[in-house]
């Protein structure tokens, strides 16, 4: 059996994931048949930023992904010039 | 055919669709909330995989099982080995 600590930080990961596809359903599938004065577009941005938000957090991952590899391979290869 | 193929295949066929379907290459009359909503769907379906990854890690990391009795017989070879060991002469 997992400890303590392993089941809340699962259980916290799915209520992650959970929520985030509950809210960006209703942002991108329900809003657009749903008429714009309606109260519940107040709770949303605008609908370029469905798109924009989630590519520009892509893009900073694999930026940062970039780095941490670059580093990595950097960091394993410096002590073998080291020793020729 | 491969695994790869066959994804290749299957999303050059659904980003094929999406294209026809989201600049209007057919001359179809969608209505205006269809269009909206077909508009952002490659960014959709890629969070929607995003949130299941991170949902499956999750339901796993907390589902995560100890292996009771392989480590009992684990430690029982290890204290078996050890046992053979010394009788050869090993010192621990």
């Amino acid at each position: 059996m997992a400890t303590g600590s392993d089941r809340l930080a699962g259980a916290g990961l799915v209520a992650l994931s959970s929520i985030i596809f509950v809210y960006y359903s209703v942002w991108v599938i329900l809003l657009p048949f749903i008429d714009s004065d309606h109260v519940i577009h107040n709770f949303f941005l605008s609908r370029e930023y469905a798109v924009l938000l989630p590519l520009s957090a892509a893009l900073v991952l694999l930026f940062f992904i970039g780095i941490f590899v670059t580093f990595i391979m950097w960091k394993s290869r410096s002590p073998k010039k080291k020793s020729e | 055919m491969t695994k790869l193929a066959e994804w290749l295949l299957a999303l050059s066929v659904l980003g094929a669709a999406w294209v026809t379907l989201n600049f209007n290459l057919l001359g179809l009359d969608l209505p205006p909330p269809l269009q909206q909503l077909l508009w952002p769907l490659p960014v959709y379906l890629l969070v929607v995989f995003g949130c299941y990854s991170l949902a499956t890690i999750g339901y796993r990391v907390a589902t995560f099982n100890d292996c009771e009795d392989a480590a009992r017989e684990l430690q029982q070879q290890i204290s078996e080995a050890k046992r053979d060991l010394a009788l050869k002469g090993l010192k621990f």
